[in-house]
């Protein structure tokens, strides 16, 4: 069995670049010179992580302030709103309020992939690149719907109006889709109630999507209610379960990035070789975005994670 | 002790005077001294509590304006917790989010300096002391150490209870635990419930407990058992509608937010005066306190200041009609006559 170290969605924002956003937001710093910055913080990141041996890598989403910004200033029919509570955490995120059809607009995204695949061919060019949109289903649930008859007309249209045609132009091998709803809201939902999206219907509008791309669906906060097939699906080992009928590839989320206190590699190791002669490949990532952790500790956890991988 | 009927008082922070801010960021970069920067710190504190004053605030307090955040404040006095480094709350914002490392324990009082200068310079008979309650403060920390959150949220009660002792022997006379994230986990509410109780176990005087943006029909259900004085609620935010939770509070008063700090528009002393009429149904006269729904940090100071004398010109066209019924003052109830 191959364990593979993977990174999954983002890194902490450095309080450096923080700082230089913050500048530009307030015309002191031109978009040149924040470009640069940006190159910088993600070039010092793909080193850090040779240095820690994590062979899939995100850009870290240092463009990004959570996981739905900024892509849905770049959709047609949608309004963005203010700070809504992302899960149980003491992180906020903006929320799309849907007034209209949705559709993708010109977007910076393709080109923000390239720029950070020419810096990983520099400096660790054995390393893989997967470009990180959030999931259809997610973003369905983390909107204020003022248009659609349901949540799941609008799932639908944002995986095929807006994610399959961003997808189509990322040069890139894998997409990873932000997926936390398929485990959290999802083992909420009940049949009967409208205002959730079925396990059916997650399931297929995200195979679609499969066909595009190959897909790394990372689900977190619980246990994923739906496998879809033909994709990498990532497991949160932390506060969900393995759900039955995922074989082949898997990605498991066992590093808590939700708590500073650092896991015993021994134990993990012992919990990886348990569940080994069911896959052909685990990809070891922690549980969910590293931007809950302060960054020093985010580092010191993907260190340990690098030490996981090997045969 | 008698307080006119409907007393005002603030949930806790206030605009921080620009030029404090500038303290703050000197401070920080080390470019004054900790003597300077305590003495401007005082100065502002001054500044606000009149400000308090002169809008005719019953119950002031100085804004919070040594506090940085709200719950740094505390982690960073209290033994056993350790800082990382800043993690992100949105956007660019941070915060230092504290681990606990070791068994917390009580080595330095936490507030009791801010409060003895607060009484020391206000005109008023009675501040609010507010503090961070101990399951905010768990909840928005790290855990290496404890093998439960409960035991971790349970040995700050108990630390906040020697302070809170500590602020009713030096004459404090009402506290206010903040809880903005007791509803946030709804299986654990039920511990958490105990946890605030061991907090303000053994007081006499007046304490209320604030929760904002949450889904109070949950706390409603927990009213009866929560052994505090008072609820600082929020409701301008919420228009005002869909009050019914509040048939469960029975015997413990009110803390009636009526003014919104997440928008500038300034109420207008009859819209307070709205409001209050409408909470009538559900609370009489003699039960409830006025404020805003929160801390009004988030505005700039000039509508902060505006906002807080509309909300005393509303109450003053309530008291006048109350008045009429010969209605004019409440005693000051505390732990001991509930
Ligand atoms: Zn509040």
């Amino acid at each position: 069995m191959r364990i593979i170290p993977a990174l999954i969605g983002s890194l902490p924002r450095p309080l450096g670049l923080a700082k230089k956003i913050e500048l530009y937001n307030i015309g002191r710093l031109s978009e040149e010179k924040l470009e640069e910055k940006y190159r910088e913080y993600t070039r010092r990141a793909f080193e850090k992580l040779r240095e820690a041996g994590v062979k899939v890598v995100t850009d870290g989403m240092y463009r990004w302030d959570d996981i739905f910004n900024p892509l849905i200033r770049y959709i047609d029919g949608v309004e963005v709103n203010g700070l809504f509570k992302f899960y149980e955490n003491n992180f906020f995120y903006r929320s799309p309020v849907i007034k209209d059809e949705v559709s993708l607009l010109d977007n910076p995204i393709p080109k923000w992939v390239n720029i950070a695949k020419e810096i990983l061919e520099e400096v660790y060019p054995e390393a893989t690149l997967k470009a990180v949109l959030p999931g259809p289903v997610t973003l369905a649930y983390h909107s204020l719907n003022e248009y659609y008859e349901s949540l799941e007309a609008l799932a639908r249209d944002y995986a095929e109006r807006v994610l399959a045609p961003l997808i189509k132009e990322l040069e890139v091998e894998i997409v990873e889709l932000q997926e936390p709803a398929l485990a959290s809201e999802l083992s909420r939902a009940t049949r009967e109630d409208e205002v959730h999206i079925s396990k059916e219907i997650a399931r297929v509008v995200i195979e679609e999507l499969g066909k595009l791309r190959k897909l790394w669906v990372v689900t977190y906060f619980g246990t994923p209610q739906v496998v879809p097939k033909g994709v990498i699906l990532n497991v949160d080992l932390v506060e969900g379960s393995l759900p039955e009928g995922v074989s082949g590839e898997v990605g498991l989320g066992v590093i808590n990035a939700r708590e500073t206190k650092m896991e015993r590699t021994d134990r993990i190791r012992d919990r990886l070789l348990k569940l080994s002669g069911n896959f052909s490949r685990i990809y070891v990532t922690p549980n969910t975005l590293l931007d809950f952790l302060p960054e020093s500790v985010a580092w010191r956890k993907l260190r340990l994670l690098g030490r996981l991988g090997g045969e | 002790m008698e307080l006119p009927i409907l007393p005002t008082s603030v949930i806790g922070s206030y605009p921080k005077p620009r030029w404090l801010l500038r303290q703050y960021k000197l401070y920080e970069l080390g470019k004054i001294s900790e003597e300077d920067f305590k003495e401007a710190v005082r100065d502002a504190s001054i500044a606000v509590l009149r400000e308090h004053e002169r809008a005719r605030i019953d119950i002031p307090w100085d804004g919070e304006m040594g506090r940085s955040e709200m719950t740094e404040y505390f982690t960073a006095k209290i033994h056993g917790f350790r800082f990382y480094g800043p993690i992100r709350v949105w956007g660019n914002f941070y915060f230092n989010k504290a681990s606990a490392v070791s068994k917390l324990e009580y080595r330095e009082p936490l507030v009791l300096d801010e409060f003895r200068f607060v009484q020391s310079v206000t005109t008023k008979e009675i501040v609010k002391v507010p503090i961070t309650g101990p399951y905010t403060l768990a909840d928005w920390s790290f855990n290496e150490y404890y093998d439960t959150k409960e035991d971790f949220a349970m040995d700050l009660a108990k630390i906040l209870n020697k302070e809170f002792k500590l602020l009713e022997e030096e004459g404090a006379k009402f506290i206010q635990i903040d809880e903005p994230a007791i509803l946030n986990h709804p299986d654990e509410v039920e511990w958490a419930v105990d946890v605030v109780n061991r907090a303000v176990k053994g007081l006499k005087i007046k304490v209320s407990m604030h929760v904002c943006y949450s889904n109070y029909y949950l706390l409603a259900d927990y009213f009866d058992d929560l052994k505090v004085t008072q609820f600082a609620l929020e409701f301008a935010n919420r228009n005002f509608r869909d009050m019914d939770f509040l048939k469960k509070l029975t015997y413990q008063e009110l803390g009636f937010g009526v003014v919104d700090v997440h928008n500038p528009r300034i109420e207008s002393p009859e819209e307070v005066a709205r409001a209050i009429r409408k909470v009538f149904k559900y609370i009489e006269p003699e039960r409830l306190y006025i404020n805003p729904d929160c801390g009004l940090k988030l505005l700039s100071r000039d509508i902060a200041y505006r906002k807080l004398v509309n909300m005393v010109k509303g109450v003053e066209i309530v008291r006048k009609e109350l008045e009429r019924e010969e209605k004019t003052s409440i005693p000051f109830r505390t732990l001991r006559d509930i």
